[in-house]
């Protein structure tokens, strides 16, 4: 049969930011596809061209009001690395507090309230608390105490004001981050019961062999720093980045692709860090990992929210921690000078690896600037993952058949809004 | 009786910040960037809440709409927001959750322009003192 269809998706909903979906089918034989992000391009490479080194931070936090936490320590981990220094001790641990802060309210409102109405059939998340109210309710103080966390150490709870190059404005007083212990506590608990809640969705049976990216650190679950490691044998450092990553345009998409110059597409996100650092997840993340039968790696992108539910347990149990081993550092930050320097910074965002680059002049101006979102990284991915499921469902009706193509495309959380310096879908079929 | 005004708005998107040029004449009223689900926590505990938020209904600019959550859901397409979630969808999700208010007023000004960086149109500047009047006469 050679019947042709086209499913088109004008407007992705439950994504951050604008974009669509199309697919056209000859009998079970996907012909065209498309990820189309337009959400028009916002240039923020260009503009922070001539801007002080130590305006980067505030800046690229702009790109995004879910994960500002990310840009900003990418970006002064490229000027860090740019000046040769490195921030370390408790300014290392209070930066990845922060960072804990912002994976608790991202992963909370992607699992809760974006991803978890998927699996129940629901669409929306209002649709959903009818029915699920104690979740729904869950999920909204889940990501409270992230935005608390953000900030009694970020100054804000968006856009955080007290991050700077080299360290911050102000440290925190311990008894500050003393008083968040209880409700931490609490929230690590929730996210356990979620881990178990969202193990027991349905999930298609759907593996793919992706080439898993993230940060790895050898003694912790990397966050805020890290080498840039593969499940194929890639082991870099941030500087190399260049050599092995490129980004090409497409002309459907206001987002550049990223590919690895030897092999093409990767996958970045809960599932890479998971796949490559899940020995040295925290004691009761790791027990519940388990429980859930994530086994070492999982390769199967609908089971990203159970992988995310781990992370946020993660989030809580590792900010209990650097909260219990908290002494406020000498000074809030310390100096840094990268001028006449090129510096080059990655970090996890909650969509996965955030990579910057930064060409300071003489003068300590902005030269020349690269950010790659995580989101960009994984278009090539998503539509592979769309190519993939489509062989064996191509009997679904264009309903179900969208549901579920518009399902795979929010398992990555997609950020269009930062990958457009995002989804309608169409499906045609013939 | 415990009453809260939270405006909502961008003060750098011209009209946009109806809701704060409201809420800065009205003397304890809540300014907020966004009606996100963030807002039901504000109100907890509030026996009435007053919101004022820019719309865009196609109607001239400064024209003022009165709406009861209570009574029908607020025009989803009327109160736009950039960001992921919005006023509309927020009353939505806290009457599915129980947690509106018992008594709520939501007021809408319709935005003339939503340039970056001007500041409030004429017939929008009017139109939040008559608003700001009407809210402390109440």
């Amino acid at each position: 049969m050679s019947s042709e269809r086209e499913i088109e998706v004008g407007y992705l909903a439950r994504v951050e930011g604008e974009g669509a979906m199309y697919l056209k089918l000859r009998g079970s034989t996907v012909e065209d596809l498309q990820f189309r992000i337009f959400e028009p391009p916002r240039f923020f490479e260009a503009f922070l061209r001539g801007r002080r080194f130590d305006e980067a931070p505030d800046i690229t936090a702009r790109i995004c009001g879910i994960c500002p936490v990310a840009y900003q320590t990418s970006a002064a981990n490229a000027l860090e690395h740019a000046a040769g220094v490195r921030v370390d001790g408790q300014l290392r641990a209070l930066r990845r507090l922060l960072y804990c802060g912002e994976w608790i309210e991202s992963h909370g409102l992607h699992v809760f309230f974006l991803h978890a109405p998927d699996f129940l059939g629901y669409e929306s998340a209002i649709a959903m608390a009818a029915d699920f109210p104690d979740q729904i309710e869950l999920g909204l103080r889940l990501k409270k105490i992230g935005n608390e966390l953000m900030t009694v150490v970020g100054g804000r709870e968006i856009h955080p004001i007290n991050f700077r190059v080299g360290g911050f404005y102000r440290a925190p007083h311990k008894a500050e981050l003393a008083a968040l212990i209880p409700d931490l506590e609490w929230a690590l608990g929730a996210a356990l019961d979620a881990v178990r809640w969202v193990a027991g969705f349905p999930f298609p049976d759907f593996e793919r062999d992706y080439e898993f990216v993230a940060l790895s650190l050898p003694d912790r679950y990397a966050i805020d720093e890290g080498r840039v490691v593969s499940s194929r044998g890639l082991d870099i450092a941030a500087d190399e980045w260049p050599d092995h990553f490129e980004e090409s345009h497409v002309p459907w998409s206001n987002a550049l692709h990223a590919r690895l110059r030897a092999r093409g597409a990767y996958h970045v996100g809960p599932l890479a860090r998971y796949a490559l650092n899940s020995d040295r997840l925290t004691p009761a993340a790791a027990r519940a990992a388990a429980e859930a039968g994530l086994g070492e790696a999982c390769r199967n992108p609908f089971r990203s929210i159970v992988v995310r539910a781990v992370e946020i347990a993660f989030a809580c149990e590792e900010a209990l921690r650097i909260i219990a081993a908290y002494e406020p550092p000498p000074a809030p930050a310390v100096e840094v000078a990268p001028h006449g320097r090129v510096g080059h910074g990655v970090s996890e965002a909650p969509r996965g690896l955030l990579y910057h680059r930064y060409q300071i002049d003489g003068d300590g101006l902005i030269a020349d600037a690269v950010i790659v979102p995580p989101t960009s990284q994984n278009q090539l991915s998503i539509e592979d993952d769309l190519r993939a499921y489509v062989p064996g469902r191509a009997e679904l009706g264009d309903d179900e058949l969208q549901w579920q193509l518009e399902q795979a495309i929010r398992n990555y959380d997609p950020c269009i809004s930062c990958a457009t310096h995002f989804l309608d879908l169409t499906v045609e079929r013939s | 009786m415990t009453r809260l005004v939270i405006g909502l708005g961008s003060p750098f998107r011209g009209d946009d910040a109806a809701g704060l040029a409201v809420a800065g004449r009205v003397a304890g009223a809540s300014r907020r960037l966004t009606g996100g689900y963030e807002l039901m926590a504000l109100w907890e505990g509030a026996d009435e809440v007053v919101v004022v938020d820019a719309m865009r209904s196609g109607a001239p600019a400064g024209s003022v709409r009165r709406f009861d959550p209570h009574r029908e859901p607020l025009p989803a397409a009327t109160f736009v927001s950039s960001h992921a979630v919005g006023l509309a969808e927020t009353v939505e999700l806290a009457r599915a959750l129980g947690r509106l208010p018992a008594r709520m007023v939501v007021y809408g000004i319709e935005a003339g322009h939503l340039r970056p960086g001007d500041g409030l149109s004429q017939e929008v500047a009017a139109a939040a003192v008559r608003v700001a009047a009407e809210i402390q006469g109440a």
